[in-house]
């Protein structure tokens, strides 16, 4: 049940993120003078949605707690390689780019993604971590 | 077992009698808890030394207790010991000092020097004596909700 939650969860939250990616594509294009030029197919919203689905279930490569670090490192490299592999084939079965330089825009946003939550989830443990060693100087029997 | 409470006007007058049949470790416990404040668990050490049969062991002393094919082991600063109690049991039977930090981990918040988090999402606890152990990512959300964080 745990692990519907949490594709339910990276459904929304990369769904989020694609229309974000899609927000400032379209923002630059309106800065470039090619506002006019906007506009998505009826299937688009849907296509996200699917494609957030699919880059989702690779997070279960991520899930085993009885990973060391080292092999916890590989799994995350391999979800990198999952995610960018749904992401390019959804964006070529969904027409989301008509050029190579739109992919590479697609690419680009991805990294950037990526690297983000990354650091994010990793500045939010070393919060936890802080909080909780704050917590327990109050709580710890003398040794 | 039939329990009554009088109450008393001061402290000096506070007194337990427990009338039973025979002494059993269950009223070892309730008795140790009510002089010292404190549930004890019988154990018997690992060691394998000759004559080293069950005793009691103040749950203030544990430091983490340890599923290992279907064994129960508890850890102290220095010493290891078995019980005959299962995790879920013992989870069950400590205050609430103690915290599951993993399917085979119960460790006691109050002998834990400092924690470290990892890339997995994973937390290190490093034990008064030194000694590390894992508390897993689901486990590191009820930790917070014990300390009040």
């Amino acid at each position: 049940m745990s692990k519907i939650k949490i594709i339910f969860s990276q459904t929304l939250m990369i769904s989020t993120a694609i229309l974000f990616g899609l927000g400032v594509q379209a923002f630059f294009y309106m800065l470039y003078g090619n506002g006019d030029r906007i506009s998505w197919q009826w299937f688009i919203p849907l296509s996200i949605i699917v494609t957030a689905f699919l880059c989702s279930v690779p997070t279960l490569l991520l899930l085993d707690e009885a990973e060391s670090s080292k092999n916890f490192t590989i799994r995350q490299i391999l979800h990198f390689l999952c995610v960018l592999a749904v992401l390019s084939l959804c964006g070529w079965l969904f027409d989301w780019y008509d050029s190579v330089s739109s992919y590479l825009f697609v690419l680009v946003m991805y990294v950037i993604i990526y690297v983000f939550v990354c650091v994010a989830t990793y500045w939010l443990a070393k919060n936890d971590e802080i909080k909780i060693n704050d917590a327990l100087d109050g709580v710890r029997d003398e040794e | 077992m039939k329990v009554t409470l009088e109450k008393v006007q001061n402290e000096d007058e506070e007194e337990a009698i427990i009338r039973a049949v025979e002494m059993t470790e269950e009223i070892k416990s309730a008795r140790e808890l009510l002089e010292n404040n404190c549930r004890s668990i019988p154990v018997s050490e690992t060691s394998g030394e000759s004559g080293s049969g069950t005793v009691m062991l103040g749950t203030d002393k544990i430091y983490y207790t340890e599923s290992v094919d279907k064994r129960t082991y508890v850890y102290t600063k220095e010493k290891c010991y078995e019980t005959k109690y299962r995790l879920y049991e013992l989870e069950e039977l400590l205050n609430s000092n103690f915290l599951r930090c993993s399917k085979s981990l119960i460790i006691n918040i109050r002998k834990i020097r400092s924690v470290k988090s990892e890339i997995n999402g994973r937390m290190v606890a490093v034990m008064l004596n030194g000694e590390q152990t894992v508390i897993s990512r689901s486990y590191v959300k009820e930790l917070k909700k014990k300390l009040g964080v």
